[in-house]
Parts: structure tokens; C-alpha cells; sequence
């Protein structure tokens, strides 16, 4: 499924307006592995996250000609997919933000000295180790490129909590891998 | 030092999509938009007709001699074939009788399906039982069914050019 194709992003679309099921699997083989990886970080659980990019996907194609193009469709998509993501942890009734949110940590980040070198091995594993709203803001404002205004647009939270929120999970996830000085 | 992770994570950006999709997933996008079937598309039918085949020689490698129960199993067998084989002439007729249906997919199966059957019935030769046979009558079954879906197919699009041109 992770073969290259010669065709760009805009043409696929295209003809996927047009009904055409070719176009639509090349779209598929661009984007399923960044869309898997995007919900496995939110949800934690390879089933549910096969589970949502199967349904970002269809949605994707069903509402496909509502795609204008003011953003590129690898964004249109990965906005589909992280919204169905949190809609699965919200099902699973997790706390997405726990209750000491309020707890506002200093933005200003501690100088950080780590134990070890660091590895996208190490990291990967600490992430996947924060509990579920922690990893969610992390992942989201780290790895996905969203800012706190969109983070708590997703979230349907404030921008403070957002922030706080990402401190907070900074601040766990440094506890794995560093020593603060 | 400050911010080291998050430049690390921006430099390394790629290498966190590091999971990979499983296989199936794009079977059930494909069965709910376009409705094609989950099962039947990664497993074909000759790949089913295979597993049988294997199971019953692993079954045969264990019997040696011939009992009259064998005999038995192979003439009853003769007629059940010579009816099968009728309408699987009948239908095969039928669809290659008309030139604009697409063949390819249904003609590989079909081949596939009939390779297998004359392997069992060689089978059948040297030691017919009721298991072979078994395998035997499912081979043609298969064989039948494809051909029906093949007509039911040919049939639609009969239909549909017919609403066409009166529309």
C-alpha cells in the first residue's frame, strides 16, 4: 500500500470528484500511513486507529466535493482524522483534560540536559507512555503543527488550558528523558 | 539546550510515522464506498478451492487401500458429475455466446478452479472416497456460482442498455 505514484494530490482529487475508485485508492496510498500514525498517537491503539482512518477516509471521499482547496488535502484530511480520534477517546469516556487542568505551569521552559542521547526510538515510547489528554495536546501541538488556538478549537477547550495542558505533559515527558538543571 | 526536544521531534519529524497501516484496511473503505466485497477480493476462489485440496491430500496421505465403500463413492459420483458438467456447459455457452461482457477476471478463476478439479478427479481415480467427491461436487458448485453471477451481471447491463435506448 506504500507504493509511490506518479500522479499529483490535485489531479487524484479530481477525478475523485468524478467517482473514480483508481484515484481515490492513489489518494488513499499517499496519505494512509501519516493519517494511521496521526490517530495511533491520539487514541494509543492500533485497532481504533485503524478504525478512524478508515472512517476519515470514507467520509474523505463522501464529502470530497466540499474540498475548495484552501488548505492542502493532506490538511483537510488530518483535520478529519484527529477530530475522529478525539471522538474515540471521548467514547472511551476518558478525561481528556484531567482536573488539576487549571494548574498553570510557567511557559517558560527549564533549560533540559538529558540523561542519554536522545532517540526517535526513546521519545516515540515516552510519548506513547503519557496518558491520553497529555499525549493528545503533546502530539497535536509537537508532532501535527496545530497552535493553541486550533488545539483548543479540537479540544473544545480555552487556549490557556491548552497551554497549560502542553506544559504539563512537557513537564512528564521530561521526567522520562531528562534531568532539569 | 532549550527547546532540544522539540527540535529533535522537528528534525526527525518523519521517522514518527513509523507504523504501518494494516492491509485490510483499505478492503473495508473499498467495500463501504464502492461495494466490493471484503471477503471474496483478497481470497480468491481457486485460493479456497487450494486449501481444500491440501487438507483432503493430507487426509488421503493416511488411507492405502481401496474398500468397496471407495468403489461405491466413485461410481455415484459419475452420475452427479455428468449432471453438473451439463449445466456448466449449458451456462459457459451462454456467456461466451456474447462478445461484450468482460471475461478476464471470471475466466482466471474459472481456469484455476478447473486445474484444480482435474487434479481431484485424478484423485478420484486412484482413490475414490466420499471426501473427494465431496470436493469434487463444491469444485463445480463453485464453478456454477460464478457462472450464475456472471449471467446475473451480463443480464443488468442487458437491462440497463435496453432502459437506454427507449429512454
Amino acid at each position: 500500500m506504500n507504493q509511490a505514484t506518479s500522479h499529483l494530490p490535485e489531479e487524484l482529487i479530481e477525478r475523485c470528484k468524478q467517482g473514480d475508485e483508481k484515484a481515490f485508492q492513489d489518494l488513499y496510498k499517499l496519505y494512509a500511513r501519516a493519517m494511521f500514525n496521526v490517530s495511533y498517537r491520539i487514541t494509543g491503539r492500533e485497532e481504533e486507529a485503524q478504525d478512524v482512518l478508515q472512517e476519515s477516509f470514507i467520509s474523505a471521499y463522501r464529502n470530497i466535493s466540499n474540498y475548495r482547496g484552501d488548505s492542502t488535502f493532506g490538511s483537510w484530511l488530518k483535520r478529519i482524522v484527529v477530530n475522529r480520534s478525539i471522538n474515540a477517546l471521548r467514547a472511551r469516556r476518558m478525561e481528556l483534560m484531567p482536573e488539576d487542568s487549571d494548574f498553570d505551569v510557567k511557559e517558560e521552559e527549564p533549560q533540559e540536559i538529558y540523561r542519554e542521547e536522545l532517540t526517535v526510538d526513546k521519545v516515540k515510547k515516552a510519548i506513547m507512555a503519557l496518558p491520553d489528554g497529555y499525549r493528545s495536546v503533546l502530539s497535536l501541538y509537537l508532532l501535527e503543527g496545530y497552535d493553541h488556538e486550533e488545539i483548543a478549537s479540537i479540544l473544545n477547550i480555552t487556549e490557556s488550558t491548552s497551554k497549560s495542558q502542553l506544559n504539563r505533559a512537557k513537564a512528564k515527558l521530561r521526567e522520562r528523558l531528562t534531568t532539569i538543571v | 539546550m532549550k527547546n532540544e526536544l522539540r527540535n529533535f521531534i522537528q528534525y526527525n519529524r518523519t521517522s514518527f510515522d513509523d507504523k504501518e497501516v494494516p492491509p485490510q484496511a483499505w478492503a473495508k473503505i473499498q467495500q463501504q464506498l464502492f461495494g466490493k466485497s471484503v471477503f471474496w477480493q483478497p481470497i480468491r476462489y481457486w485460493q479456497v478451492a487450494a486449501t481444500l485440496f491440501f487438507g483432503l491430500s493430507a487426509f488421503l496421505l493416511l488411507q492405502d487401500k481401496l474398500s468397496p465403500k471407495q468403489q461405491l463413492a466413485g461410481k455415484e459420483f459419475a452420475q452427479t458429475e455428468a449432471f453438473y458438467a451439463q449445466q456448466i456447459a449449458e451456462k459457459t455457452n451462454m456467456i461466451y455466446s456474447t462478445n461484450d461482457s468482460d471475461l478476464n477476471g471470471l475466466t482466471q478463476d474459472f481456469q484455476q478452479l478447473e486445474a484444480m478439479y482435474m487434479v481431484l478427479k485424478e484423485e478420484m481415480k486412484q482413490r475414490p472416497s466420499e471426501q473427494v467427491k465431496d470436493a469434487l461436487i463444491l469444485n463445480m458448485l463453485v464453478r456454477i456460482n460464478l457462472l450464475n453471477k456472471q449471467l446475473q451481471k451480463l443480464d443488468e447491463t442487458r437491462q440497463v442498455k435496453k432502459s437506454d435506448v427507449i429512454s
